[in-house]
């Protein structure tokens, strides 16, 4: 099938681009400092807060003794992922508009390349970095959470990180979207930042938040037990739904774009 | 002989200007046709419409009996395309370019190998182990070449494939293109005259929005055709003379020339010549070149 064919093909390329802009590289380092600090801070944490305890005393703070669990090293995790996540999407936010601004799809597409194909190749070829980064930070962290204290103190663990997961693949989803007409990286982020502070704002009205994918960006609060996977159901389906919807109304638009 | 590209009544507007207002032209098969225009007449808004790459406001073009699409890039298995700033992933070898199009337009590996080989070799760049981004602007023109000749099309479409060369350069692609008409039609634009001369079977000029002039080159020259006869002669008076003699010529720049001259008009001239024991420094049946049948047609 020439659209199989196409996409394969144009995978490999955005990966072979990926190692040798030195983006993975990269990336393998910043997911897998993020997988580490986490625990890094909570293990840290009473050792600063001792040596940090004459000068806190002098402002009338007392420092007893402090006792770090798993959890503290968790809600690092789900405050540090989104700086992850944004990282990955100034990153790619110019994977399609690069390409048509310097002219370097015209010569394939001029081959028959399909732009449904390239659409496609560069949607995974994010997705999978995200996923696949996520996963290594997500792993380090357990692993040492594991190691220092006991994660079964810690509830919902994983749903609670896909929630987040998921959040990053609306985004994603959102760069493939706005790439199919805007026409640099700075205007698919501004439209990717739009999204974002209308989802806040949304989120103000108290009933409609729980179904908005912004939802998701609370989900640490199942750690603790305060909320149930339950509780999030509507905001993973709006998400998954918007993320489908989102990637099928830049099909058209993908086409009928001038290169 | 079946045509391998036909343009009819193509028609684009861009905001207010009126690009083209009606292209009507074919290519038949294994030709090199020269696309004239001066620049910003439209020649790349006509090549890009071909590939798909815009969309033009009314007219057809069939690319080997089929319709091309906007947007859609069926009709392009059989087109081989440079643009006129050949822009390739920087990060790759030519090597690994070449192997991206031939996946990209279906080859079979060993045969995208082989093909690879071949046309590096052809454009001059099979030795050549660095990477794209370091490559002359020469060189990208030239893998350009190679990148649209992998699929073995059967229209090479190059957009002004020698405007920003050096004269090596120049030469050089023209040499290829040359090379490759023998396997299929090139349609290649320029604003350079004397490529269209030197490799071209067939011409288009392109003047507002309309090919202007089209056909085969020796035929528009014959159509043309002021073969004027021009004589210097050694004592300017007998300029004059000549002039006298035959009332349709006339004196120029110190030359007598008689435009519209036939063969038997020359010979007579050159009896006169004779006869009046003129001495001549040159005499001279003038060709006509396309430079001036173009100049006509733009004042017209």
């Amino acid at each position: 099938m020439k659209f199989l064919r196409h996409f394969i093909t144009f995978t490999g390329k955005e990966l072979l681009e990926l190692c040798r802009s030195g983006r993975l590289l990269l990336l393998v380092i910043l997911f897998t400092a993020f997988g580490v600090m986490n625990p890094a801070i909570a293990k840290l944490t009473p050792w600063l807060l001792q040596t940090m305890s004459d000068s806190l005393e002098a402002s009338g703070i007392t420092v007893t003794e402090v006792t770090v669990t798993a959890m503290d090293s968790w809600v690092q995790f789900f405050k540090n992922m989104p700086m992850a996540m944004l990282v990955v999407l100034v990153m790619f936010g110019g994977i399609f508009t690069s390409e048509y601004s310097k002219g370097t799809l015209i010569p394939l597409l001029a081959k028959g390349l399909g732009r449904n194909a390239v659409a496609a190749a560069k949607t995974f070829t994010m997705l999978l970095v995200w996923s696949a980064g996520y996963l290594m930070s997500y792993g380090i962290t357990f692993f040492y959470n594991d190691y220092y204290w006991d994660n079964s103190a810690v509830q919902n663990t994983a749903f609670a990180a896909f929630g987040l997961w998921l959040f990053g693949v609306l985004l994603i989803c959102c760069i493939t979207f706005f790439s199919s007409f805007a026409s640099s990286a700075i205007q698919v982020l501004l439209g990717i930042g739009a999204v974002y502070i209308a989802l806040t704002m949304l989120c103000m009205i108290g009933t409609v938040s729980e179904y908005l994918p912004s939802y998701l960006l609370q989900s640490g609060e199942l750690l603790t037990g305060q909320a149930q996977p339950s509780d999030y159901s509507a905001a993973v389906c709006v998400t998954a739904v918007s993320s489908v919807v989102l990637l099928l109304a830049s099909i058209p638009m993908t086409v009928k774009r001038r290169v | 002989m079946a045509n391998v590209l036909e343009i009819a009544g193509l028609s684009k507007r861009f905001g207010s200007k009126q690009v083209l207002t009606g292209v009507t032209l074919s290519v038949p098969e294994n030709c090199v046709f020269g696309f004239v225009g001066r620049n910003g007449a439209g020649k790349t808004t006509t090549m890009k419409s071909i590939i798909g790459l815009l969309k033009p406001d009314g007219g057809e073009i069939s690319v080997c009996g089929e319709k091309v699409s906007y947007g859609g890039t069926k009709t392009n298995r059989f087109i081989g395309y440079l643009p006129d700033v050949p822009e390739f992933y920087g990060y790759m070898t030519a090597r690994e370019y070449m192997s991206l199009c031939g996946k990209i337009a279906g080859m079979n590996s060993s045969d995208a190998e082989s093909r690879t080989d071949e046309l590096l070799e052809l454009v001059g760049l099979s030795g050549e182990k660095h990477r794209i981004k370091g490559y002359s602007r020469g060189m990208k023109q030239r893998l350009g070449i190679a990148q649209a000749l992998i699929n073995r099309p059967k229209l090479l479409i190059c957009d002004e494939p020698t405007s920003a060369l050096d004269p090596v350069g120049r030469r050089e692609i023209l040499d290829i293109l040359k090379d490759a008409g023998k396997q299929t039609s090139v349609f290649f634009s320029t604003h350079i005259l004397t490529d269209v001369e030197r490799i071209c079977d067939r011409v288009a000029l392109l003047e507002d929005g309309k090919a202007a002039l089209s056909g085969d080159i020796d035929e528009i020259k014959k159509k043309r055709s002021d073969t004027a006869v021009e004589v210097l002669t050694e004592i300017p008076s007998h300029a004059a003379l000549l002039a006298e003699q035959f009332p349709s010529g006339e004196v120029r720049d110190g030359c007598f020339v008689l435009p519209n001259a036939s063969a038997d008009d020359a010979e007579g001239l050159m009896q006169c010549i004779l006869a009046k024991h003129i001495s001549v420094i040159r005499f001279e049946r003038k060709e006509p070149d396309l430079e001036d049948m173009f100049m006509e047609v733009i004042s017209e």
